[in-house]
């Protein structure tokens, strides 16, 4: 193909031909094949093009977020399956380090904790006049505060609901509750970057998941993004006393 | 594709496109249990089949966000196919053989095998494109990531300093020369399109 072929092929993707030129471009596309295959390759290139520059950054993020699953999958096999057997020695210094790991603990203990703060109300998410088994299902395990069950019926709404943001906050109280703290974190964070009525109350749990890590710093930070006059802001604030 | 009817696992490729972390995690739970089984039986490692589930998700969502992947079939089928290929077609290199396209089409038998050879098209022909681009020269490329990443054609023009005539020229021929470099590629010709 020569250069004019290509600048053509750009002017009638870009739609800035007029109807006789249309009409010359359609018939040439019908009757010289050599043309024909060459734009539809050069088609494809430019749609090639496209979605690699203009998606650049959501592939990066995907890539990141699918490569810390895989990884926490793949570590979760190896650890189940592998037994590893102690020498005397070995014992010796598992014991310093547990003895060690309750000195840690009880400095630690000065600060305060999650579940002072954490008190959950009852949630509801049935809509009367209606029922929803999986969703009746869901509530009463919060509520009940078994949260391993709780957490397999707020997965399954959310594989047929993904985009719902308060199916998304529960399941973050959720997985909090049962020590998933990377899950509960993206998804709080998250949706406390959200426009949304539950940004402040995702924020606050968000924050809530970081003091029961234990990082104390992550959390004042979190917890001094709450606005004033926003939900929790009051519990905020008395937690940034005690943390401080 | 467009007269079959939509599988209810098409949550599955849409939770992919969306980086939804539940729905990875569902397939992580759910589907990828099989093909570390399959790899460790057919002289595969634990780590391999890590990389190949990663690669084999990692295309389906580029497809799926490129192409609008429409998924027909269960996705267990697919997702386990396509690995399946992957592997086979890995362990097939490393004896110096290459899965031809010729191959490919003797799995053409039902919807999920059909798919999975779409798939796995779609993914040559996106190594051949990357791999041509990357033969452009730094001005052609700098131009195409300008053109592509602001839409107007003015700002383009403005940004690059260059009339908006010069700037729609210069990127129709960097397009025809990354479309004539796939052309003349001897892979082109193997993927029969």
């Amino acid at each position: 193909m020569e250069d004019q072929d290509y600048i053509l092929f750009e002017d009638y993707l870009a739609g800035v031909l007029t109807d006789d030129e249309v009409v010359d471009f359609s018939n040439r596309l019908q009757n010289d094949v050599a043309f024909n295959q060459a734009f539809n390759t050069y088609k494809d290139s430019s749609g090639f093009l496209e979605h690699k520059i203009q998606n650049q950054k959501a592939s990066a993020e995907f890539k990141e977020n699918l490569k810390i699953i895989s990884e926490k999958h793949f570590k979760g096999l190896s650890t189940s399956s592998k037994i590893i057997k102690l020498t005397p020695w070995q014992y010796g210094m598992a014991a310093s380090f547990v003895l060690l790991l309750g000195v840690l603990i009880l400095n630690i203990f000065s600060k305060p904790k999650y579940k002072d703060f954490a008190g959950h109300d009852n949630i509801s998410l049935t809509v009367r006049g209606t029922h929803d088994e999986i969703l009746a299902k869901a509530e009463n395990a919060f509520n009940d505060k078994t949260f391993g069950e709780a957490e397999t019926y707020f997965i399954l709404l959310l594989e047929k609901d993904s985009s719902n943001k308060e199916l998304q906050l529960y399941t973050g109280i959720v997985l909090i509750e049962l020590n998933k703290f990377d899950e509960a974190d993206s998804l709080l964070s998250t949706l406390s970057k959200e426009p949304t009525a539950y940004k402040n109350k995702a924020t606050w749990y968000f924050a809530l998941s970081k003091l029961k890590q234990k990082d104390f710093d992550a959390c004042i930070k979190i917890l001094k993004t709450i606005p004033e006059g926003g939900d929790d802001f009051k519990s905020a604030q008395k937690l940034i006393k005690r943390l401080g | 594709m467009s007269t079959k009817i939509l599988h209810k696992d098409q949550k599955y490729i849409d939770g992919l496109v969306q980086n939804n972390s539940f729905i990875i995690q569902a397939i992580y739970d759910r589907f990828v249990p099989k093909v570390i089984n399959y790899i460790k039986n057919n002289s595969g490692s634990a780590a391999q089949a890590q990389d190949i589930i990663q690669d084999t998700l990692l295309v389906i969502y580029n497809q799926a966000s490129e192409k609008k992947l429409q998924l027909t079939c269960p996705f267990e089928a697919y997702f386990f196919l396509l690995c399946k290929r992957k592997w086979l077609n890995e362990l097939k290199k490393s004896d110096k053989k290459e899965v031809t396209i010729s191959d490919e089409a003797l799995f053409k038998s039902d919807d999920a095998q059909e798919l999975v050879f779409e798939t796995i098209l779609f993914d040559k022909k996106q190594a051949l494109f990357e791999a041509m681009f990357q033969k452009l020269g730094t001005a052609c490329k700098d131009l195409l990531n300008t053109t592509f990443k602001i839409k107007s054609m003015e700002e383009v023009a403005a940004s690059l300093g260059v009339s908006y005539a010069y700037a729609r020229k210069k990127k129709s021929l960097c397009i025809g020369k990354l479309t004539k470099l796939v052309r003349e590629s001897p892979i082109f010709k193997l993927l029969k399109y």
